[in-house]
């Protein structure tokens, strides 16, 4: 045992958790809270995931088999808003929850009390949203980007949609800002801020984007409320106003989003492909500009979600142009990533093989991201299933399989044993399979013709979209894989405290499973240096 | 850093970023309100 963990069980064997309900009601601890939120995410992915089956089931061959297009509508928006907000961001808190403290050798969050706030508003925002799907008029139907005029058609539903986001919106910038006032104020004495692991780096930077641009959301939204209830006009042509406006203030807000799902992955992936390559992540400072560089882009290429509503040429040169200036850090960090495992003494466990489908597919979604930067082709691509087959190549095996990664690597950590590796294998490569089988037809879909959002579509289709919806069904059930290898993850073999060999870093210098209060007194310098190195 | 210290800090990081978000959700607010 380390003299890290030596020095906070003597000090600190004294009081644990609290007991029953009120240890989660009231939870301030990090781990605790971290989770929640895993154990949330995981059940959104699955009823976003059902919503998912249902698109998937009606698409399988053509015509109208099982639900009504209003209902259709319903589950494409609510998947997607379920997945962003409810499944993807709640994940990456989680790991930030769990792992920033430890890899800063903080005793906790910053703003505990508030850290709690931040979680217990979810399932209450959920709640609200999930609520409207048994209201007169159906769930919100005009799709996650909720556009106006037509997000203003929504029956009873509209006010709670709009309630439910700010709830998400204000969730989301409590937990970033404590985030944000953790690695500023409570870093080891030694860790300088280049000297920050690049997963606690690539939270930061996230944390700021989402300071940035929750709050634009929860304006559009609101703007949206008085629009419906309170007689304004901002976005309600009839009245003065301007429907694009809406679209121009949603994108600011979401092409920064994009990046709030990826950039924690870049994080969990840097911290994962060194360990497994038994290197130091090649490069580290310059992963750190580049990342920075990716969040200042997001602020400036927004447009390129609106090339079809009209623009001046001037603006779709520039929107154009900077969006393909993404590819250049991207580029970095794909290289980086490369060269880290270059000559190295790799092996293949389960995180690290989430670590380089990581790479390799989230490659693809960013070249179908380059295709869609170009102002004329993406006129021709706009709308069509090949923006679906992008997005979701950069969200599934982009951001979910870095969440899958991060769950097997820090897995035995959390729980004190090994989870069982033959699983994860079969859990990795069904996935893998099957996500392929899903998204890659799109792509040709896609480029046939084919529009998003439509529950019927002519027989040309039916090939791509059958292959799609076998896929699906075989991706959807390749996850129970995992719920079976969490259930069962108490049962491995004990877990040492470093649990990998090539690992490096502060968390890893604790006991498995991690005490429940951790660098209660800061690690010390000698320590915390021989973690970083 | 002593802990009065760090308090200090945290309340100061914490005061700069929520003034962060409020600006950006009233900035995009008047934004609307003037183009309308």
């Amino acid at each position: 045992m380390s003299t890290v963990a030596a020095d906070v069980l003597d000090h600190h064997d004294d009081h644990g958790p609290a007991k029953g309900i009120g240890r989660w009601l009231f939870a301030t601890n990090h781990k605790d809270i971290g989770t929640m939120y895993l154990i949330f995410s995981l059940t959104m992915f699955f009823i976003g995931g059902a919503m998912a089956m249902v698109i998937r089931s009606e698409l399988a061959i053509p015509g109208l088999q099982f639900v009504h297009p209003e209902f259709f509508n319903q589950m494409t928006t609510m998947h997607a808003l379920i997945m962003v907000f409810g499944a993807v961001m709640p994940a990456f808190v989680g790991l930030a929850n769990w792992m920033i403290p430890m890899m800063i050798g903080a005793p906790d969050m910053a703003l505990p009390r508030m850290n709690n706030w931040s979680f217990w508003i979810l399932p209450v925002a959920f709640g609200i949203l999930l609520s409207t799907l048994f209201m007169p008029g159906g769930a919100p139907a005009g799709g996650w980007t909720m556009y106006p005029p037509l997000i203003l058609q929504t029956g009873d539903a509209f006010p709670f949609l709009i309630f439910s986001v700010h709830l998400m919106g204000i969730s989301s910038i409590m937990g970033s800002i404590n985030v944000i006032v953790t690695i500023i104020n409570m870093r080891a004495p030694d860790m300088t801020l280049l000297k920050m692991p690049m997963f606690v780096w690539t939270w930061l930077i996230t944390a700021y984007l989402l300071i940035a641009v929750m709050p634009v959301l929860a304006g559009a939204v609101t703007m949206l409320l008085t629009d419906q209830f309170f007689g304004t006009s901002f976005f309600l042509a009839a009245g003065g106003g301007d429907p694009v406006m809406f679209q121009h203030i949603f994108w600011f807000f979401g092409h920064p989003e994009v990046y709030i799902m990826i950039l924690p992955a870049f994080g969990v992936v840097s911290e994962i492909i060194p360990t497994f390559s038994r290197k130091k992540l090649f490069g580290h400072d310059s992963m750190v500009y580049a990342a920075s560089c990716i969040a200042f882009l997001s602020f400036i290429v927004w447009a390129h979600h609106m090339f079809t509503v009209g623009m001046p040429l001037t603006g779709q040169l520039f929107f154009m142009f900077a969006t393909m200036l993404i590819a250049v850090p991207t580029g970095v960090k794909i290289f980086n990533w490369v060269a880290t495992m270059w000559r190295g003494s790799m092996t293949f466990e389960t995180p690290m093989l989430f670590s380089l489908a990581f790479v390799f597919l989230f490659t693809i979604g960013g070249f179908s991201g380059l295709m869609l930067a170009a102002a004329p082709a993406d006129i021709q691509y706009h709308d069509t299933y090949f923006v679906v087959a992008h997005f979701h190549y950069v969200l599934v095996p982009g951001s979910v399989f870095a969440i899958m990664a991060g769950a097997y690597y820090w897995l035995p950590k959390w729980t004190g044993h090994m989870y069982n590796e033959n699983l994860g294998k079969l859990h990795f490569w069904l996935s893998t399979i099957f996500v392929n089988l899903t998204f890659f037809p799109m792509h040709f879909l896609g480029l046939a013709g084919m529009p998003r959002r439509i529950p019927d579509y002519s027989t040309q289709f039916t090939d791509f979209n059958t292959i799609a919806s076998i896929g699906a069904i075989g991706f959807g059930l390749s996850q129970l894989i995992f719920v079976w290898v969490l259930v069962t993850a108490w049962k491995g073999a004990r877990a040492t405290d470093r649990v990998w060999e090539g690992s490096h870093g502060l968390e890893w210098t604790v006991p498995s499973p991690a005490p429940y209060h951790t660098f209660t007194t800061p690690p010390k310098a000698r320590i915390a240096n021989e973690a970083f190195e | 850093m002593d802990d009065t210290e760090r308090k200090k800090g945290i309340r100061r990081t914490a005061l700069i970023v929520t003034a962060i978000a409020l600006a950006f959700y009233v900035g995009f607010i008047m934004i609307g309100v003037l183009r309308s």
